[in-house]
């Protein structure tokens, strides 16, 4: 009870600051409808697939994950520095009440992120002839949530190392990497090599391909992306609750 | 004779520095208890220890009962703090403040509703009761801080310097506040303005250097100084003069 009161506030916070709705809903849309006119300006013989609205959807989707983790480490770098917060460490939160009370609500803004991204691409689709599936777009969206584990793990890790200051540049940093070596913008395996292979170790790519799969509607290749995302997942979140649990003792000094 | 609080050998060292040593006092069930003492005197490192704030070198304090070293869990349920620095949600408005928390002391529904208006008419907060927390005065901002500490209904309640940045008015509310909350609920109050502990407390202690100095009724600190006003007799304590 407790902890779903606390993220009603940061879901409050968060949503009430107008940058939230360009950043996580205006700016995958935009980019969406950008990417699509650069592929309609490709020559079929280019043989680039890359932004076929199908290739192109789960890509921008998980893109838009990438500023959930921008949003949850605002938000915790945020907090970490003001009397509200430490007023409450008087209070019988418990900290697994604030860690749930960041990751709900973050969690809950990334699904619904992801269902208007798809909500624009399957508009998008209609007017380039695409016809989407509806079961593998809701699997997609599913498949989706470990990626935005990982990612709002990053977010929750940042926020508690890094203030309201370095935190967006830092971001930046890994919104940009997380698009190149998860292959949103170009074909990781087209260029091979110990790149290629660097990519793959990363739950970026997998991620990405995971989520390609369930829309093509190929659940054999899914699963197993699907599965290493979600290790990474895992893992990354239990690091970062480990790293917030710490920072806010140390707080209590 | 019950003490709501009762602190035994409290010690904070902050590296080389030691904020609060070894000071000890109870606090009578249901009265008011000031904590004087210049800038850096250790007040309010010694609130924050008692409330959970910051964990104590040594030393331990019971609150109703509660060790704060050990039980501070239950500590926590039975007490709140104003602060000495605002400390509010900026972006909820005045009343989702207010019954965000209520809603983490476990309050139940219907309840909050109750104690939110009620903490609303308290600090004549209805003219701002739906606007967002940052886009009011400081003052305004102070009395919601404090409003925040009162709506849990707290059977201890520590209020670190809440007078701070009020205007004459407000702060004359304040203290009809306060008044009214004394004989229900044990409060520990710091403070600059020496008439608002003379007006308020029922026993006084003088910090120096994170020692308790003097402390008793303000008949005792008057007699024992030989001064015939608590300012007075505040600067004898703090100047070392005893
Ligand atoms: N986190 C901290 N780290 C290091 N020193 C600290 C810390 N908190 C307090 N101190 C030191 O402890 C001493 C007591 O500080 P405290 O804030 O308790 O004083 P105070 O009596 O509340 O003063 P004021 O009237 O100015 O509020 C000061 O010398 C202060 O510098
Ligand atoms: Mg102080």
């Amino acid at each position: 009870m407790r902890s779903f009161i606390f993220s009603k506030r940061t879901l409050k916070e968060i949503l009430r600051d107008p940058l939230s709705y360009i950043f996580c809903l205006g700016f995958p849309i935009v980019m969406l409808v950008i990417m699509t006119i650069v592929d309609q300006s490709i020559p079929e013989e280019a043989g680039m697939t890359i932004f076929h609205i199908d290739n192109l959807a789960p890509g921008i989707a998980f893109f838009g994950l990438s500023f959930i983790m921008l949003f949850t480490c605002l938000q915790v770098s945020k907090d970490r520095s003001t009397a509200f917060m430490l007023r409450l460490y008087a209070s019988p939160l418990k900290s697994l009440d604030f860690i749930a009370g960041y990751t709900l609500p973050v969690l809950v803004l990334a699904v619904l992120q992801s269902v208007i991204s798809f909500i624009a691409a399957i508009v998008i689709g209609a007017f380039v002839d695409y016809q989407f599936d509806l079961v593998n777009v809701i699997l997609c969206i599913l498949v989706l949530i470990p990626s935005a584990l990982v990612f709002i793990s990053f977010g929750i890790f940042f926020g508690t190392l890094l203030n309201d200051k370095a935190a967006p540049g830092i971001c930046s940093i890994i919104i940009t990497s997380a698009s190149m070596l998860g292959g949103i913008w170009m074909d990781v395996d087209s260029i091979g090599g110990t790149f290629a292979k660097f990519c793959h170790a990363l739950p970026f790519y997998q991620g990405v391909r995971g989520a390609r799969f369930a829309l093509t509607g190929e659940y054999g290749d899914m699963v197993k992306p699907v599965l290493i995302t979600l290790g990474y997942g895992i893992l990354v979140y239990l690091f970062a609750i480990f790293v917030l649990r710490r920072k806010m003792q140390q707080d209590v000094k | 004779m019950k003490y709501a609080i009762e602190v035994n050998k409290l010690r904070k060292e902050f590296g080389l520095k030691t904020a609060v040593k070894d000071i000890s006092f109870q606090v009578q069930e249901k009265t008011l208890f000031s904590l004087l003492g210049v800038n850096g005197a250790g007040k309010t490192t010694t609130i924050r220890m008692l409330t959970g704030l910051s964990r104590p070198t040594s030393g331990d304090a019971f609150v109703l009962g509660h060790s704060i070293t050990t039980d501070l869990n239950e500590v926590k349920k039975v007490s709140n703090v104003s602060t000495q620095d605002t400390a509010v949600a900026p972006n909820l408005t005045v009343r989702e403040n207010l019954e965000f928390m209520a809603g983490i002391y476990n309050i139940d529904k219907k309840q909050i509703q109750e104690r939110t208006n009620e903490m609303i008419q308290l600090f004549s907060l209805q003219e701002v009761e739906n606007s967002k927390a940052k886009t009011l005065s400081g003052g305004w901002q102070r009395k919601l801080s404090i409003a925040m500490a009162l709506i849990t209904d707290p059977k201890v309640l520590y209020l670190d310097e809440p007078t701070l940045g009020l205007d004459v008015l407000a702060r004359k509310d304040l203290w009809r506040i306060i008044e009214g909350l004394k004989k229900k609920v044990t409060i520990i109050l710091t403070t600059h303005y020496m008439e608002e502990a003379e007006h308020l407390s029922d026993a006084i202690a003088v910090m120096v250097g994170g020692e308790i100095k003097a402390l008793g009724t303000l008949e005792d600190l008057k007699k024992l100084t030989g001064k015939d006003n608590l300012e007075d007799a505040f600067v004898e304590i703090a100047e070392g003069g005893l």
